[in-house]
């Protein structure tokens, strides 16, 4: 357990203890290379698909339609890239979110320099995808949509389904990023006719370094890194056998464990958004009201800037983030907060909680026990809180 | 180097900062630096007798090296001549601070030059005034209003009837919606006031500096739900078909940045 307030799950997630232990012999003893024909060969074989099945099964998902990468990052950009290289043919536009994370964008960016266009279909002020925009934004040489499930960053959840169905049936793919939905909310490609979906071994107590992206049966794609050959062809690099064996058993544990711990995240998040509006004036909720993640509560506090916020928290021994441009690399605010319509200086205000495994209703005390004050001396440093604010 | 690895001292000013507050009076001069919309915005405010700096203030809304490098300048400087403290830099506040994360030594490291305002704007007879900000825009009149028509704005014909809109008659059409309204005087200001009934994402932008006198039509709305930017104008409306976002200038800081909104109002 963290020593700490540790309330940034979104930013990393221990390993469970439990996934740790399923791995162990796969560093040591059991260390054969799947495409070896000998007996340590068949047995990684074995585990192997055995894994893909395990994961496959928590999204309702056959077993030849997973294949593994070494995470997120990869998986994005081998469903988009790997996607529109291989369907080049029938079309040359993509529809992504405004809200999607940065680096969504960056593939996008890239493509575009490949000569493909790319529109943005632009969210609401919860930072919630409009269908009726989204159905105005297809062409007819549209030929992927993709849209993450849900946003890591403000926690709203996207309407999938209703996506789904404006697509359904017009020859065009959907991809979603599920890295911040997995394991918090229900996703089951049968119900929802996803094309490609993002997966991330750690967003579910898995290890770090290794994802998955679902394809769906005839949907067909392009590798982009040439190797030996491995997973259909579509991922070559020799598997790595301890996170992939991780990653399905973290899959199980989640499959089995997710009903009781949603409801227990969200007990927490409901009493710190309570908590937080109610006691500090002038604080905002960015995200959805409901359609949100259960684990993610996301504040915007006035006339306060979020590293200072966030550097204030840390003195107090509680770790959480804020999309703050002076935090980040590039000095630009979240851009999933101003696609969202905030001025920038609101922006630079927020701050991000999301809870998980270790969090405790302790841990919302605590929060609430310092973050009024921290609030109240950052405001009367700064010119930007005036007196009439006050009253 | 991690944009927030600062040392101990650095820390300790964030934590304490020295000489946080205003002063008033005829001896008073202030400098300005800064905007919210870059993150860092800081206030300087001198008393000066017989050409020394004998008391210093400063508030500052920004990151952690912000509050920390205001706090150094007013500690620095505080005793000094006026030559003197012209002479004090960026790199001596950084340097009495044992160093900043290099990607903070622009962006938020602007104490010293809030400070060097201050000085000019008391050289230059401006005691006790509100200060000017460091770029100023010159298409503007005394009263604050535009002196020549508003240029126009890309998109705005295009997208006429589609998001934006010449004059409001049935209010209903804003609700929920985001919807920015263009400084043309109290009328417009009377239509944000308004439509904040029916939404709760209301931005006015003026190209005007913040009223300072209750009898500006923008006054009341400082005490409403309306967003203000002042010092910023529009130059752009955008979108496919109908309007998903506006460019902004702004006018302090000479750059052009995005606003995601679904409504424009540009009274005639």
């Amino acid at each position: 357990m963290p020593a700490q307030v540790y309330l940034d799950y979104q930013s990393s997630k221990p390993v469970d203890p439990r996934v740790v232990d399923a791995m162990r012999p796969w560093f040591t003893e059991r260390f054969g290379n799947p495409s070896s024909l000998h007996l340590d060969g068949d047995e990684a074989t074995d585990a192997l698909e055995r894994s893909r099945e395990k994961v496959a099964q928590f999204i309702g998902a056959n077993k030849d339609d997973i294949i593994f990468t070494s995470g997120a990052t990869e998986s994005n950009n081998l469903a988009i890239i790997g996607y529109v290289t291989r369907n080049r043919k029938r079309g040359d536009h993509i529809v992504i979110a405004e809200s999607e994370h940065i680096s969504v964008h960056n593939i996008a960016k890239a493509i575009e320099k490949q000569g493909f266009k790319v529109s943005k279909v632009g969210v609401d002020q919860y930072g919630r995808v409009s269908v009726e925009k989204l159905r105005k934004k297809i062409i007819d040489t549209t030929i992927l949509v993709s849209i993450g499930w849900a946003s890591s960053e403000i926690g709203t959840v996207q309407p999938m389904q209703e996506i789904a169905d404006v697509l359904h049936g017009r020859g065009i793919a959907l991809h979603s990023d599920a890295v911040a939905a997995e394991g918090l909310v229900p996703i089951d490609v049968r119900k929802v006719p996803i094309d490609l979906l993002t997966l991330s071994a750690n967003d579910i107590y898995g290890p770090k370094g290794l994802g998955a992206l679902y394809i769906r049966r005839n949907v067909n794609i392009a590798p982009i890194m040439p190797g030996g050959g491995q997973e259909r062809g579509l991922r070559s690099g020799t598997e790595d056998m301890p996170a992939i064996v991780g990653m399905a058993a973290a899959a199980d544990i989640m499959a089995s464990e997710m009903p009781a711990e949603v409801l227990r995240l969200a007990h927490c998040r409901d009493r710190l958004i309570e908590g937080v509006l109610g006691r500090i004036p002038k604080s905002h909720l960015n995200g959805h009201p409901r359609e949100r993640l259960p684990n993610n509560a996301h504040f915007r506090f006035d006339a306060i800037e979020g590293e200072s916020l966030l550097l204030s928290l840390k003195d107090k021994g509680i770790a959480v983030s804020t999309g703050s441009a002076c935090s980040s690399k590039t000095l630009e605010p979240s851009h999933t907060l101003i696609s969202c319509g905030l001025l920038h200086e609101e922006a630079h205000g927020s701050l991000e909680f999301t809870f998980g495994m270790w969090s405790r209703p302790i841990d919302v005390d605590r929060v609430l026990e310092v973050l009024p004050g921290i609030v109240e001396r950052l405001r009367s440093l700064s010119p930007l809180y005036e007196k009439e604010v006050k009253a | 180097m991690k944009s927030t690895s600062y040392s101990e001292k650095t820390l300790d000013h964030f934590r304490n900062p020295r000489n946080v507050g205003i002063l008033e009076g005829p001896d008073v001069a202030v400098g300005k630096v800064g905007n919210p919309v870059c993150g860092d915005l800081m206030y300087i405010y001198i008393r000066v007798s017989d050409d020394r700096i004998v008391d210093i203030k400063f508030q500052t809304f920004g990151c952690g090296s912000a509050v920390a490098t205001s706090s150094m300048t007013t500690e620095l400087v505080k005793g000094m001549t006026l030559d003197e403290a012209m002479k004090v830099t960026r790199n001596d506040v950084a340097d009495a601070l044992e160093g900043l994360p290099p990607i903070k030594m622009h962006c938020s490291n602007l104490a010293a030059d809030a400070l060097h305002d201050a000085i000019k704007s008391l050289r230059e007879g401006r005691r006790g005034e509100t200060p000017e900000p460091l770029k100023v825009c010159e298409v503007r009149s005394s009263c604050g209003l535009p002196v020549t028509k508003p240029p126009a704005i890309e998109g705005a014909e295009v997208l006429l009837g589609k998001g934006v809109y010449r004059r409001v008659e049935e209010p209903k059409a804003f609700v929920d919606k985001r919807v920015l309204i263009v400084d043309r005087g109290k009328p417009s200001v009377d239509v944000a006031l308004d439509l904040t009934k029916h939404t709760g994402m209301v931005i006015f932008m003026s190209s005007t500096k913040e009223p300072s006198s209750k009898d500006d039509p923008r006054a009341p709305l400082k005490r409403s739900d309306v967003k203000v930017i002042y010092e910023a104008e529009l130059i752009a409306v955008l979108g496919e078909g109908e309007v998903e976002k506006v460019r902004v200038h702004d006018l302090n800081e000479n750059e052009d940045y995005e606003l995601f909104i679904d409504a424009v109002v540009i009274l005639e």
